[in-house]
């Protein structure tokens, strides 16, 4: 398995495009912070806890490309017709799977330190230039951290899981921009009844984004129900994959 | 044991029977064509050989294990089904790295199956670089890399310029000298014909054959084409020799299974002018489309 997943991370790190999506997930998180500073509300505004947890959500902002991420993982193994090779070194299918999830899940917990720690070094700064002093030890900026870690760690094997289920790479990865930035955007927006308990909904609750009062899952509720959606979606590509024809 | 086997092996589709019933084995040491017409099933077998896809019914082993149940099946089988099987933006050294860790091969093995194939100055490059040949010869190198004893290669000449057909014989046939085994697929028997040893040939999903190549070229009607006025003594007298033959035109016969200097003994004794006399080689190329054929008009 070791080895599964060593091959799994020299894959990714033998591709042009695996460097791409990471310099562009790092390169969301400072656009990120200054949105959250430069259109803070009166409702939420810098100096209050939502205010400082809006800015700091930019810890999060690579979620979505370690899912996209993810989804090539899986979509390119078929889009490149390396699935072959793939499954006749390792006929076990739930094997390739499990290694890839593993491998997906340690770049993202990898980028999530990275983008945090560049977060804390933009905004505190900035914020400190606007006579707002954060403690780097405070909640406001551990739970926004923690959640990073959560959502962006579990986002490879929710674009894992998507990848065996639409192996068509390019379909996948139409469904899941559409769907995450449009679908689920205004839902949480519109329909926050139905919106937080989506995976973006929640994934949002973890990094701290600002919305209205109670709109959006308690911290740990939205851990579960990421969770929960990472570990189905997971599941039903591996099950797919191992009926799959390779053909 | 044969190192492969395949027994009442079937895949359908839906209603359509891709691989119908077909048993056939190839052993070591030896080149193995597994020849039939495009969409004959030959794809569908090997993939079923090698756990891709699952068969209907039926069995497909590997020295008696199923492919899917081999403890370290790299090292034992190397395959190419694709000529195209890489990501086009990796270093094709790379390629090989991937899955030489994966396979938990030395890194050592990488190089040398580099060199094996005569890509060792090219290892890094990226693969959407690769004329064609290239791209074929780095399939054979991902195949080479865990020293299999079997070879399993599907249409590897597709492509291939003539350069590369002539290194790829010499590469198979190297191979099962060295007491490997050896199945290739083609749709085309002259391609293979300099190669094999043996045949399987299939159309429809069904065996049509299985037989040495030397017995196979046997089978076939090697004879003497004559041309002479005297068409009927001619056959009388062949016929007198224990010669069978067949009049094809008004002044011309074919004499069966038989040699120039029989049927010019034969016509001096008949006292039969000849015009035009032709030995006829056998064709393989026509008694594979002959087979294959006939076997699918049957169906």
């Amino acid at each position: 398995m070791k080895n599964l997943i060593h091959a799994e991370l020299l894959k990714l790190r033998t591709t042009r495009a695996f460097w791409a999506y990471i310099a562009a997930a790092l390169a969301f998180v400072p656009v990120s912070i200054a949105l959250s500073i430069t259109t803070a509300s009166d409702t939420a505004p810098l100096t209050s806890s939502e205010g400082l947890r809006g800015v700091i959500s930019a810890a999060s902002a690579g979620g979505l490309l370690v899912l996209l991420i993810g989804i090539t993982m899986m979509a390119g193994e078929f889009r490149h017709n390396t699935a072959t090779t793939t499954f006749l070194i390792t006929p076990v299918r739930n094997r390739v799977i499990a290694a890839k999830v593993a491998a997906g899940t340690i770049v993202g917990l990898v980028l999530a330190a990275a983008s945090s720690v560049l977060t804390v070094a933009v905004a505190l700064p900035w914020l400190a230039a606007r006579d707002i002093d954060v403690s780097l030890l405070s909640g406001d900026v551990g739970v926004p951290v923690l959640g990073a870690f959560i959502a962006t760690g579990l986002a490879a094997a929710v674009g894992i899981g998507l990848g065996a289920l639409m192996p068509n790479q390019t379909l996948a990865i139409t469904v899941v921009v559409v769907w995450t930035s449009i679908v689920e955007a205004l839902l949480v927006g519109f329909l926050p009844e139905v919106g937080r308990w989506l995976p973006t909904g929640a994934a949002s609750a973890l990094g701290g984004t600002v919305t209205a009062e109670g709109a959006l899952l308690p911290f740990w509720g939205a851990a579960l129900v990421l969770t929960g959606y990472a570990l189905a979606i997971a599941a039903a590509g591996a099950n797919l994959l191992t009926r799959k024809e390779i053909a | 044991m044969a190192a492969i086997e395949i027994h009442g092996l079937s895949k359908r589709f839906g209603e359509v029977a891709a691989v119908d019933d077909l048993s056939f084995t190839a052993r070591e040491g030896a080149v193995t064509g597994f020849l039939g017409p495009n969409g004959a099933g030959k794809s569908t077998t090997l993939r079923m050989l090698l756990g891709l896809v699952r068969p209907s019914e039926g069995t497909a082993t590997i020295g008696g294990t199923p492919y899917a149940e081999l403890a370290e099946p790299f090292r034992h089988v190397g395959a190419v089904l694709e000529a195209d099987a890489f990501h086009p933006g990796r270093r094709a050294r790379d390629h090989l790295r991937v899955l030489a860790v994966a396979a938990g091969l030395p890194l050592a093995r990488v190089d040398a199956v580099l060199r094996e194939v005569d890509l060792a100055d090219a290892g890094h490059r990226r693969v959407n670089g690769f004329s064609l040949g290239m791209r074929q010869r780095l399939g054979l190198a991902t195949a080479l890399l865990g020293e299999p004893e079997i070879l399993i290669l599907d249409e590897p000449a597709n492509g291939l310029d003539p350069e590369g057909v002539h290194w790829l014989r010499q590469y198979l046939r190297a191979f099962a000298d060295g007491g490997g085994t050896v199945l290739v697929s083609s749709h085309v028997l002259a391609e293979v014909a300099q190669t094999v040893d043996d045949v399987v040939i299939i159309a429809d999903g069904r065996l049509v054959t299985q037989s040495s190549l030397t017995e196979l070229a046997n089978r076939s009607r090697a004879g003497v084409r004559v041309r002479t006025p005297q068409v009927e003594a001619l056959r009388d007298a062949l016929l007198a020799q224990g010669i069978a033959a067949q009049l094809v035109a008004a002044d011309a016969l074919v004499a069966m299974e038989s040699t120039a200097e029989a049927v010019g003994l034969a016509a001096a004794g008949a006292g039969a002018v000849i015009y035009e006399m032709t030995p006829e080689h056998f064709n393989l190329e026509e008694m594979f489309l002959e087979l294959t054929t006939s076997e699918g008009a049957s169906r």
